[in-house]
């Protein structure tokens, strides 16, 4: 089995998908037994949607109000997409994202997975 | 016959009559119910995950023997069946619709509509509950097919499917005078697939057949988002051209995680109904070969036949009628089909919790 496949095994599916995580995360338990943890930022910034379009969004939104300051960004409730993804719905509005499960495994910010990548993009430019 | 046969011992007994689909026995499935053992007696109740499971009888009389093997005189065995639904997700737009299939190909004009019509009843005449949908809001032809004058009524807000052969029918037909056509955009598309989910009181259902569109596009992505489709049916015919395109479908249902429950070969092959030559006019097996090479069951052949034509245009599909061979062509299919849903959903990983 190639790294790519690995990295899309359609039968990969999450068994349980937590919210709040905890440490501002949202955290992923797979079928295959590995875990990943998504801190709110970083999964904000791989936004799938199209407006979003993988560039990220501002650091931080401005409030008209600076007295007030922002409140932190996070998800405030996710809705299951079919049987192959998961949409979440931001505390700032924002819910076009709909994360794929392939997509969600692809962007896991573990060391291990980070490896994987560099590997598969090795073996791709090679 | 022993003093005390106990129900442990028929048990044992039954574990060694195999779920050929399923390939596990029947006991450990929970096929067996209701087992009653008195002197000379055994009687049960085998119920089956689907309607039309091609060896019932076969089962039911190794089950028989297995337990005369114990010494016991007379055993009655009550068949019945249970469509099985996944332990995946439950959409709440159809919360009592056990098992959702997409018909699709890749290209159009492969008989995707005829072939989802035929399903339809072959598996209403096996004893299921179904129901069939037309999805396809350009070129909507189930009620064309179904035959029916009946015309779908609202009440209390909902809209009451006609019924054609048993099965409960809805499609864009029904909505528009014959010569007008739908020009929409996507998220026309997207709520009209909504509301045919959602606004029509489907009820309980067994099999909730889609008709699909050719392609890859709104239609196919609205109704893989707003359920989790128990799986997808593939229509080709067998030449190259179709399974190329063919494979463009099978590639999108894999990425949407939808089960592809097998490959149904449409216009197999023509015999001429005054000399019996058979032509193979788009090739044959080419969908046979195919869903061999990437792993998904073949469900059948279903031949190029002009009395299918003939009946599909007059609303009266063919599987009405099992002692013909194309009625009997569609059954068995549908009899496939019934048995690929229920291994998919004992396959079905349990429900992805979101908290």
């Amino acid at each position: 089995m190639s790294v790519r496949t690995m990295l899309t095994d359609s039968k990969l599916v999450p068994k349980n998908i937590k919210l709040a995580g905890g440490n501002d995360a949202l955290t992923v338990r797979w079928s295959d037994g590995h875990s990943s943890a998504y801190p709110y930022r970083y999964l904000r910034d791989k936004c799938p949607c199209a407006t979003c379009g993988g560039h990220g969004l501002p650091k931080q939104a401005s409030s008209p109000f600076p007295m007030f300051g922002v409140a932190p960004l996070k998800p405030e409730r996710a809705e299951l997409v079919g049987r192959y993804a998961v949409q979440i719905h931001w505390n700032d509005r924002h819910s076009s994202g709909i994360y794929s499960f392939d997509y969600l495994r692809q962007i896991c910010p573990c060391p291990e997975c980070g490896a994987m990548r560099e590997e598969a993009a090795r073996v791709e430019g090679a | 016959m022993p003093s005390r046969i106990t129900a442990e011992e028929i048990l044992n007994a039954l574990r060694a009559v195999q779920d050929p689909d399923l390939d596990r026995d029947i006991v450990s499935l929970g096929f067996v119910k209701d087992l009653e053992v008195s002197n000379h007696l055994v009687s049960f109740t085998l119920e089956l995950g689907s309607p039309a499971c091609p060896v019932k009888a076969q089962m039911v009389e190794t089950a028989k023997q297995a337990v005369k093997a114990l010494g016991v005189s007379e055993v009655h065995v009550k068949l019945t069946f249970q469509v099985s639904s996944g332990r995946g997700p439950k959409s709440s737009l159809i919360p009592d619709v056990k098992n959702t299939i997409a018909v699709a190909s890749g290209k159009g004009g492969v008989g995707k509509s005829t072939v989802a019509a035929n399903l339809a009843v072959a598996l209403q005449r096996a004893g299921a509950k179904v129901g069939l949908m037309d999805t396809a809001v350009y070129g909507p032809s189930v009620p064309v097919l179904m035959g029916g004058s009946e015309q779908p009524k609202v009440v209390e807000g909902k809209i009451e499917p006609p019924v054609a052969y048993g099965v409960k029918m809805i499609s864009m037909a029904y909505f528009l005078p014959k010569e007008e056509a739908v020009i929409w955009r996507g998220p026309m598309l997207h709520k009209t697939v909504q509301q045919f989910l959602g606004d029509v009181r489907w009820r309980e259902l067994d099999y909730l057949l889609m008709d699909l569109p050719p392609g890859t596009g709104d239609i196919q992505l609205s109704l893989s988002q707003s359920i989790p489709l128990t799986g997808a049916v593939i229509v080709s015919t067998p030449q190259d051209l179709a399974l190329t395109v063919a494979s463009k479908a099978i590639a999108m249902f894999q990425k949407l995680k939808v089960p592809i429950l097998g490959v149904v070969e449409n216009m197999s092959y023509y015999v001429c109904p005054s000399c019996g030559h058979r032509a193979d006019i788009f090739g044959h097996g080419g969908a046979r070969e195919a869903s061999n090479k990437l792993g998904f069951p073949f469900l059948g052949e279903i031949p190029l036949d002009v009395e299918i034509r003939i009946n599909s245009d007059a609303g009266r599909p063919v599987a009405l009628d099992s002692s013909t061979p194309q009625g009997r062509a569609f059954q068995d299919v549908a009899a496939a089909l019934a048995a690929q849903i229920c291994v998919v959903n004992f396959q079905t990983e349990e429900t992805i919790s979101l908290e």
